[in-house]
């Protein structure tokens, strides 16, 4: 809640800077951004790497030839950008029951953020978590920005 | 010649469906009397009768019992109750009386007695008295029909028990679930979790105190535990590791569930107070959905070890682990039964998925569904009845009850959509 209320705030400061001057705003070079909006970190971290969902066969949380190149793209990324935290949000099969579901999803993050630990991403940068057949994007795992 | 098939086709069904079903026994249940007088006796008569036709509605939805429709006019005299006149009901076809009374108490609280009676011998099976508070009357009266369904048939009944479950709205990412309980007759219906975050697969303590359910609040699924009395709440474990499918055993002093170490989903059993968690499975595959036996000495869970989700009982310290299922498609989901005869569970193939129960040592499988979109059994305390969900739109599921003899399932009243559901055992 709190989260979504700062952004809002960014979101409003981004808009209506000129009209009237946040006083922490003002005081930073203009030329610089100080505060790097979450979305456009995501855009360029999509752009960059080419992609931000990995692909999995069904049933299966290992990591495919294309899957293990675009995650090596993720990887440049992530290590150029140390105050990134990602997590990697894993989602089982169609028709899956419930808990076989939440184990797939969470193996297929748990795999992909160790491919990202083994291409020198710190682990302390990377998260994981599963949300099984509980929401849409089946079959693949998402690698979020959180901040 | 079409006429004769016919009834050689009628005369066949006829025989196997009487062989299937025995005809059910006759009860009759004169209205609960009370031996108050004046304004007081009046209101205990009322509440008696309104046990009656509670105790008549819950035993006519059984197969076993057929209770002849209440009357008020059948009254009986208090002394009659434990002394009743059988050739009264006997030309009425009843093999089976009960009788009752209620009684008001100096503390406010009400007594209720119920009495079973073999009617054509014309001796007593059971009785049973309970003291609780007045506005409680219906689970006396629930409890009234269990000594009755018990008496009949030896096994406990699903009168006096609740069922949890999620309740839906919407439908797709949008869908808000929330965590809900109610008395098995839908009365006290209650949303446990407030909707603001996913909330899956509740588990009730076999006496229906306390609840384990999965949450994303957490970011990522996590089992909280509720105790239903006070409505207290905490982690069931302090760990950044995705821990879910939780289950009570059978006493309710201990919570098997599954967590990821890595990748990796083991079965792991824990004090349902706190302590340590104990690591019961080591293998690489996707262990999941442990389920105790009756007398906790083994666990049945799902792995997919082999390649594809299949059944495995061990004993409950993790030793001895062995696959019971082997037909083609997946099994999951398995679910024990009070009385240890049956494993129900989940079959998932090219036609969808479906319910289904097998002996623990895999023989006698059956499917009781036609899916394609049945899951999540859970035995009801008579052993003879299971919930489970089914789909009934895309993204939109509803809960039904079938019982393991036959028949058609039936769906469960509720106020909204509602999936994973839990029967819980009687309440104390």
């Amino acid at each position: 809640m709190r989260k979504t209320l700062i952004m809002l705030a960014l979101a409003l400061s981004a808009t209506g800077a000129q009209a009237q001057i946040l006083p922490f705003l003002s005081k930073r070079d203009p030329a610089v951004p100080v505060l790097q909006g979450i979305d456009s970190l995501r855009a360029d971290f999509a752009a960059q790497s080419g992609g931000t969902t990995i692909y999995y066969g069904a049933d299966s949380a290992l990591l495919s030839a294309p899957a293990k190149a675009l995650l090596s793209a993720q990887a440049a990324w992530i290590r150029r950008h140390p105050e990134i935290v990602v997590r990697i949000e894993g989602y089982g099969d169609t028709g899956d029951t419930r808990d076989h579901a939440l184990a797939v999803g969470a193996e297929r993050a748990e795999n992909a953020r160790d491919y990202l630990v083994l291409l020198g991403v710190p682990a302390a940068q990377v998260s994981t978590t599963s949300w099984g057949s509980e929401r849409s994007g089946l079959g693949r795992a998402v690698t979020v920005l959180v901040r | 010649m079409k006429r004769l098939s016919f009834a050689l086709l009628s005369m066949v069904l006829g025989t196997a469906a009487s062989a299937q079903q025995p005809a059910a026994t006759v009860i009759e249940i004169p209205p609960l009397t009370s031996p108050d007088t004046g304004t007081k006796g009046n209101e205990m008569l009322q509440i008696g009768w309104e046990a009656t036709q509670l105790i008549a509605s819950d035993l006519s939805q059984t197969s076993v019992l057929m209770p002849l429709r209440p009357k008020r006019e059948d009254y009986v005299s208090y002394p009659e109750v434990t002394a009743p006149s059988f050739g009264k009901w006997r030309p009425l076809g009843a093999k089976v009386l009960l009788t009752g009374f209620v009684q008001s108490r100096s503390d406010g609280r009400i007594a209720i007695g119920c009495y079973v009676y073999d009617a054509s011998k014309g001796a007593e099976l059971a009785r049973k008295g309970f003291v609780l508070p007045r506005s409680d009357w219906r689970r006396a009266a629930h409890k009234c029909s269990a000594l009755a369904y018990t008496a009949v048939t030896g096994s406990p009944g699903t009168f006096d028990t609740r069922i949890a479950y999620v309740a839906e709205s919407g439908v797709g990412d949008a869908k808000v679930r929330r965590i809900a309980i109610m008395d098995n007759d839908g009365h006290n219906h209650k949303f446990v979790t407030a909707g603001d975050s996913i909330v899956l697969k509740p588990r009730l303590s076999p006496n229906a105190s306390r609840l384990a359910y999965v949450s994303f609040a957490d970011k990522e699924p996590k089992i909280d535990l509720v105790d239903l009395g006070s409505g207290q709440q905490r982690p069931l474990l302090q760990t950044d590791a995705i821990n879910f499918a939780p289950r009570f055993s059978p006493d309710g002093s201990r919570i098997a569930f599954s967590m990821m170490l890595g990748p990796n989903s083991d079965i792991y059993v824990v004090g349902a107070s706190g302590g340590p968690a104990q690591r019961l499975t080591t293998s690489p595959g996707i262990d999941t959905d442990p389920s105790f036996s009756p007398d906790a000495g083994k666990i049945v869970f799902e792995s997919d070890r082999s390649g594809s989700q299949q059944l495995y009982v061990m004993n409950a310290d993790g030793s001895n682990e062995r696959r019971i299922s082997f037909g083609a498609g997946a099994y999951a989901s398995p679910e024990w039964s009070p009385d240890g005869q049956w494993i129900a569970f989940t079959h998932r193939d090219q036609y969808g998925r479906r319910v289904g129960i097998m002996r623990p040592d895999g023989t006698g499988e059956r499917l009781l569904t036609g899916g394609p979109g049945d899951d999540s059994p859970s035995w009801g305390a008579s052993s003879r009845d299971l919930l489970f969900a089914r789909l009934i739109a895309p993204g939109r599921s509803a809960i039904y009850r079938i019982g393991v003899d036959g028949g058609q399932p039936h769906e469960v009243t509720i106020p909204q959509d509602g999936s994973d559901p839990d029967w819980s055992g009687a309440m104390d």
